[in-house]
């Protein structure tokens, strides 16, 4: 640029020449930066272009990926469904299971014994019944320790707890717990006797029925007929044997005397 | 207008005045709330009976109008006993009740216990010891009976306004009674029990409460009723120690482990039923003094040290349960303090062994 500086200081005398070859300098650089420029054009022409060739094949390929994935996806689910039947099943039949075992385990009160297992020891139930009827329940609860000890029972207190446990707790529980469901099984069936001659009968009682907490003694007034003119017949049933739900004694009275011989049905 | 036969006008004018007063303070003492309800269970005065008094007025005119119907009913001394036992069992806190045991021999016939027989073996009892005693019976439950007795001597009829009461549940060893003012009467009650339910001894218990039906819960042993099923809908879970699940996260329980083993500790000695209910527990001490310092006084004393400790509370099981979880007492508790139900104790005599 110094040289076109030059020229002009000089003035017109240098600007032949040097102008000239000046001229012809810029016209060479704008030429050549012409035919330059189509070729970068060309060539960002060209790299647009590829590049252009290139996102195409991206996208092409993601689209196919896409499309892969969803057939897949569809094919999937309709395999996936039958799989996870096959585990809900495996689930429902071990609920199931489980709930039989529970149930099993539950239906065993109607044996008569039955326990569960506790922290300390066992909970023995023994379920009386009486003629095919379902009564009370009764429970026992044992701590395993040398010696066995009873923790605390809902047995009532007029059954011989104390006696049957000082027999045969510490040798044979089993014996041990037969026993006390005899009692408890032969209390419940005369109590439930009692409780159903004193509510079904009540037309043909002349008085209350007369009980002790064992119900083994009960006395009562009855008439034959529940209306009418029948005389009332003194009834006294005596139960000295606790193991058994049936009379040992009866004595029939009428207006004091024995109508009937009392019997004794010892075995 | 009723047609009353003469004779019986005269003989309802005729009920002694001692009876007449007798129903008359009986009556008195019962609240207007309870009046109806004691009245119906009575079943001595009618429905149209009671549909003619009005119990809307004073209870003074209450109260005459009421034996004036008494009177017409020929109400007897029985009658107003049993009214007074009603009132009692309705009231059963008032009294304070001592508990019985009674033995048997060895190899006894099975028990065969007649509640007539009972009744009338009793009353002969006592009757042949004092001329003058008024006993009455009201059967209650299944198989329990409450027996009035109105103590005289033999010149003196009975007091009717200090009797003595006696809870009794066939053949079982144990009685209650409330607590008489006339000791004295008390061996010849206690021989007439014994007696008539075919025992041969009688002890008194060292318990005592005004709450009978835990006195009952404490010697049948019927206070803890909680059992282990396979039937029961609600498992026996870890009890939940009373730290708030919901509580900040932000708070920290230093002393967690040790909650837990006082609230475990707690639940193994006092359960998780209800505590049958007691007033007090009285311990009387006849024990050495001891200290681990050396010296001292009373530590060289050779006598023992006579006192007495008495703890009192409205419910004295349910207080001693919750000491421990306040952080008032230790965990374990003394098993002086644990062992009242079990013993069905509440008076300890402490001795130096």
């Amino acid at each position: 640029m110094e040289l076109a500086n030059t020229l002009s200081q000089d003035g017109e005398s240098r600007g032949g020449v040097l102008a000239h070859l000046e001229r012809l300098e810029t016209q060479v650089s704008r030429s050549r930066k012409k035919m330059e420029e189509p070729q970068s054009a060309q060539a960002e022409e060209s790299a647009l272009g590829t590049r252009i060739h290139e996102l195409r094949r991206l996208r092409d390929k993601l689209r196919a990926e896409v499309k892969q994935h969803q057939a897949s996806v569809k094919a999937s689910t309709t395999n996936v469904e039958p799989d996870q039947t096959l585990e809900i099943t495996e689930q429902e039949s071990l609920k199931r299971k489980w709930e039989n075992v529970k149930a099993i385990l539950q239906a065993y009160r109607f044996t008569g014994i039955s326990g569960k297992l506790t922290s300390r020891g066992v909970c023995v139930c023994i379920s009386t019944a009486f003629e095919g009827n379902l009564l009370d329940s009764y429970f026992v609860d044992l701590v395993m320790r040398k010696p066995l000890q009873i923790h605390h029972h809902s047995i009532p207190v007029f059954i011989p707890l104390e006696e049957i446990s000082a027999k045969y707790l510490q040798t044979n529980i089993q014996h041990f717990l037969f026993t006390l469901c005899e009692y408890l099984n032969a209390y419940s069936g005369r109590k439930y006797q009692a409780d159903r001659l004193q509510s079904d009968f009540e037309a043909f009682l002349a008085g209350p029925l007369q009980r002790n907490s064992l119900c083994n003694l009960l006395s009562f007034t009855y008439k034959a007929e529940p209306e009418g003119q029948s005389f009332p017949f003194c009834a006294r049933l005596l139960y000295k044997d606790l193991t058994t739900t049936l009379p040992t004694d009866v004595t029939v009275t009428y207006q004091g005397k024995r109508k009937y011989c009392t019997f004794c049905s010892h075995d | 207008m009723r047609r009353e036969p003469a004779g019986d006008v005269v003989r309802a004018k005729q009920m002694d005045e001692t009876v007449s007063e007798f129903f008359r303070r009986t009556i008195l003492k019962i609240p207007l709330t309870e009046m109806m309800t004691i009245l119906k269970t009575w079943n001595f005065l009618s429905e149209n009976q009671l549909q003619t008094v009005n119990f809307r007025q004073r209870k003074e005119s209450l109260v005459q109008d009421l034996v004036l119907l008494c009177e017409e009913n020929r109400a007897s001394l029985n009658d107003a006993a049993l009214l007074d036992i009603i009132y009692t069992q309705f009231h059963r806190h008032q009294k304070v009740w001592d508990v019985f045991q009674m033995s048997k021999g060895p190899g006894e016939d099975t028990d065969l216990f007649d509640m007539e027989q009972f009744k009338s073996s009793f009353k002969k009892i006592l009757k042949r010891a004092l001329k003058n005693v008024t006993v009455s019976f009201r059967d209650a439950e299944e198989n329990a009976v409450w027996i009035r007795i109105a103590w005289g001597t033999q010149y003196r009829k009975p007091n009717q306004y200090k009797p003595a009461y006696v809870v009794y549940y066939s053949q079982t060893p144990y009685a209650f009674t409330s607590s008489s003012q006339l000791k004295s009467n008390l061996p010849l009650l206690g021989q007439a029990l014994t007696i008539a339910s075919k025992h041969h001894q009688i002890v008194k218990m060292d318990l005592r409460s005004r709450y009978l039906d835990s006195l009952k819960a404490i010697v049948f042993k019927q206070y803890n009723q909680i059992f282990e099923t396979h039937n029961s809908t609600t498992p026996l879970q870890e009890r939940s120690l009373g730290l708030d699940i919901n509580m900040d996260s932000r708070i920290i329980h230093e002393n967690k482990t040790e909650k837990e083993r006082v609230q475990r500790v707690t639940q193994e000695i006092f359960g998780d039923y209800p505590q049958p209910r007691l007033e007090f527990a009285q311990y009387k001490l006849e024990t050495k003094f001891k200290s681990d310092l050396n010296g001292g006084i009373l530590a060289e004393r050779e006598e023992p040290l006579r006192c007495l400790v008495k703890f009192s509370s409205p419910h004295l099981l349910e207080a001693l349960k919750s000491l421990a979880p306040a952080g008032i007492a230790d965990a374990p508790l003394s098993p002086l303090l644990t062992c009242i139900p079990n013993k069905g104790m509440n008076y300890f005599k402490i001795r130096d062994k």
